[in-house]
């Protein structure tokens, strides 16, 4: 204990007093809330924003107060259209026609049809054509509700069920890209904050001669390789943390429910994304303690661990794409705290047996890696590459 | 004590120790000599355990590094061929780390080093950071940190590289102090004087075999020659050996 007391002490001076490598690390945990802070901005500020509409009516005459209710909401006839707009929106060629017996349909209770075409297929179209319908539809329901109650009934008995929406959709929405990028971010945190000194501890060390006397020591090679663990892993739950903290600070600022995001970093859930990704911050570090031990150089370490900071941006990705997730991907590391984070993002209550389940698969596969790494450091092949 | 017993060791078709054996006493300081490649890293790793060889065993004290290399290391103090220190901690801190791998706490951890520290005379350096060092101050720390246990046996491999006259005389006197107290210093070393000057007993090794032992004047007699560096010359020189 004592041994392993001396280790770990001598890990963390070594680990904190290197004041670059520290700031490198943390950078990662104030770069995630400011560009969540700004993803979000911009994607509420698109969202909410209702620039102007401009369409090509036929018949506006004959319709009056819809086009004055079209106005009111910025969409606008094609006519007044600003010169520098004047070639997109005539390319977008949004046309609404409305019949010459609109008014006459109007009085007699009849169902009128405009016609509303253009290219539904363009992505730039989407957002004026939804804002059109939208506009068109609440000024229908609203004649409809009027006609309700001028006979006496209520406009409520139109709407007998009325739906409460949970969105358990693959992401696609904004909310779902910003609440995604944040699951990135963490996994990319706990794997890159601890990344400097899990190789200066190891390959480093090598490196500067130091590992040899180390070895030398009454000392198992276990207590050595978990006293750097310890040391690893702590500067990147430390960069998790941070991340975490600073995001949900940089998010409050945000009106996230404008865009339709279901989900807060409230106290909740920053203590169930820490339980998710402590067992990853040791995972992580364990990993590349690993790499780097096997490593002849510095350098080469840097070369083949930078890869391993592949795995957390990877894996989240690929499973976008992956429709029948098969069940080991729940608990594999990396992916199952993914999928579970992908869960809390989305409202959905988090599943403890998966929480438990991935979480000690994680778990074991540090263990296991650490033991090889003890066995190796007492091969006679580490001890050749010294020198 | 130190005991080589017919240590080999092959590291694919090279013999890097071919039946080596040697013992270095209690109460003596024994001098290891060889020529660049003769074995003498390859002998003193299988010393700390950090390789095995394939026959033979090293002894330190009477435990088997192979069996129990954990203990037989609690009786070891390694200055080792290629050494580095830790730039981000204090000289003091270095020390007390090993202090504190071989077990020493409390009072009895802070006396050994204030000890170690005044033996060696390097107050002024203790409470610095060891990144920009000179050569002779990295030697003395990685000197206080290997002796800091006060072990019974010191391996010391070419300590003196690097070090002024100054310091050489504190760290010859040291080992001497060492020596009356009756613990066991393996010495490698590649100047002549120092050896002749500081070792009771002379171990002369060549290609992975020991080639001669004696004290320095026995060796200058067998092999007829007046100073120690010819005789050196001289025997390893010899393929066949010449067993003193």
């Amino acid at each position: 204990m004592i041994q392993f007391k001396a280790l770990l002490g001598k890990e963390y001076k070594e680990a904190f007093r290197d004041k670059r490598a520290l700031m490198v690390a943390m950078a990662m945990a104030l770069l995630a809330p400011v560009m969540i802070f700004a993803l979000s901005k911009t994607m509420i500020k698109e969202m909410v924003a209702t620039p102007p509409i401009y369409v090509k009516v036929s018949g506006a005459e004959y319709a009056p107060k819809m086009m004055a209710q079209l106005k009111r909401a910025n969409i606008l006839l094609f006519s007044e259209v600003p010169e520098e707009d004047n070639y997109i929106w005539n390319e977008r060629n949004i046309e609404l026609t409305i019949p010459d017996n609109f008014a006459e349909d109007m009085i007699a209770g009849k169902t009128i049809d405009i016609t509303l075409s253009t290219d539904y297929s363009e992505k730039a179209i989407r957002s004026p054509i939804r804002r059109i319908k939208n506009e068109i539809n609440t000024y229908a329901r609203l004649i409809g509700y009027k006609r309700l109650v001028v006979r006496g009934i209520d406009a409520r008995l139109l709407r007998p069920i009325k739906i409460i929406e949970q969105d358990t959709a693959e992401p696609s929405s904004n909310a779902m890209i910003i609440s995604m990028m944040l699951g990135l971010y963490l996994l990319m945190a706990a794997f890159m904050s601890g990344l400097s000194v899990a190789i200066d501890s190891s390959a480093g060390e090598r490196e500067r001669n130091v590992l040899e006397m180390l070895l030398c020591q009454p000392v198992s090679t276990l207590k050595i390789v978990l006293a750097k663990l310890c040391s690893a892993s702590t500067i990147s739950a430390m960069g998790v943390v941070l991340t975490l903290l600073l995001t949900s600070v940089s998010v409050s600022f945000v009106d996230l429910s404008k865009i339709g995001a279901t989900f807060s970093l409230d106290a909740y859930s920053i203590f169930v994304i820490i339980v998710l990704l402590l067992p990853i911050s040791f995972f992580a570090s364990a990993l590349q303690l690993f790499v780097s031990f096997q490593a002849k150089s510095f350098k080469e370490a840097q070369s083949t661990v930078s890869m391993i900071i592949m795995l957390p941006a990877m894996i989240p990705v690929a499973l976008i794409f992956i429709d029948d997730k098969p069940a080991w991907l729940d608990w594999l590391p990396v992916s199952g705290q993914s999928l579970l984070m992908e869960d809390l993002f989305k409202n959905v209550p988090i599943n403890w047996s998966e929480v438990l389940a991935t979480g000690g698969v994680t778990i074991a596969m540090t263990v296991a890696l650490v033991m090889v790494l003890a066995r190796n450091l007492k091969s006679e092949k580490v001890v050749l590459a010294l020198s | 004590m130190i005991e080589i017993t017919n240590l080999a060791k092959k590291f694919g078709e090279v013999k890097a120790l071919d039946g080596l054996s040697f013992t270095a006493n209690d109460g003596e300081i024994t001098g290891i000599l060889g020529p660049n490649g003769a074995g003498k890293t390859t002998c003193l790793r299988t010393l700390y355990g950090l390789l095995k060889a394939d026959t033979g065993s090293a002894i330190i004290d009477g435990i088997d590094v192979k069996e129990q290399p954990l203990l037989a290391r609690t009786r070891l103090g390694i200055f080792p061929d290629k050494f580095g220190l830790y730039e981000r901690l204090t000289a003091y801190e270095q020390i007390d780390y090993f202090a504190s791998l071989h077990g020493l706490t409390g009072s009895n951890k802070k006396q050994a080093i204030e000890q170690v520290i005044n033996d060696l005379e390097m107050q002024e350096l203790a409470h610095r950071k060891t990144q920009g060092f000179s050569q002779g101050q990295r030697m003395k720390v990685t000197l206080a940190q290997a002796l800091v246990h006060q072990p019974q046996n010191f391996v010391l491999d070419e300590p003196t590289r690097g070090l002024d006259v100054m310091s050489t005389r504190i760290l010859r006197n040291y080992l001497n102090k060492f020596k009356e107290k009756g613990h066991c210093i393996l010495f490698s070393s590649h100047v002549m004087q120092e050896v002749a000057a500081l070792c009771d007993r002379v171990i002369i090794v060549a290609n992975g075999k020991l080639a001669a032992q004696g004290t320095p004047t026995e060796l200058c007699e067998l092999a007829g020659e007046s100073q120690l560096e010819d005789a050196f010359v001289k025997i390893i020189g010899s393929d066949e050996g010449v067993a003193a």
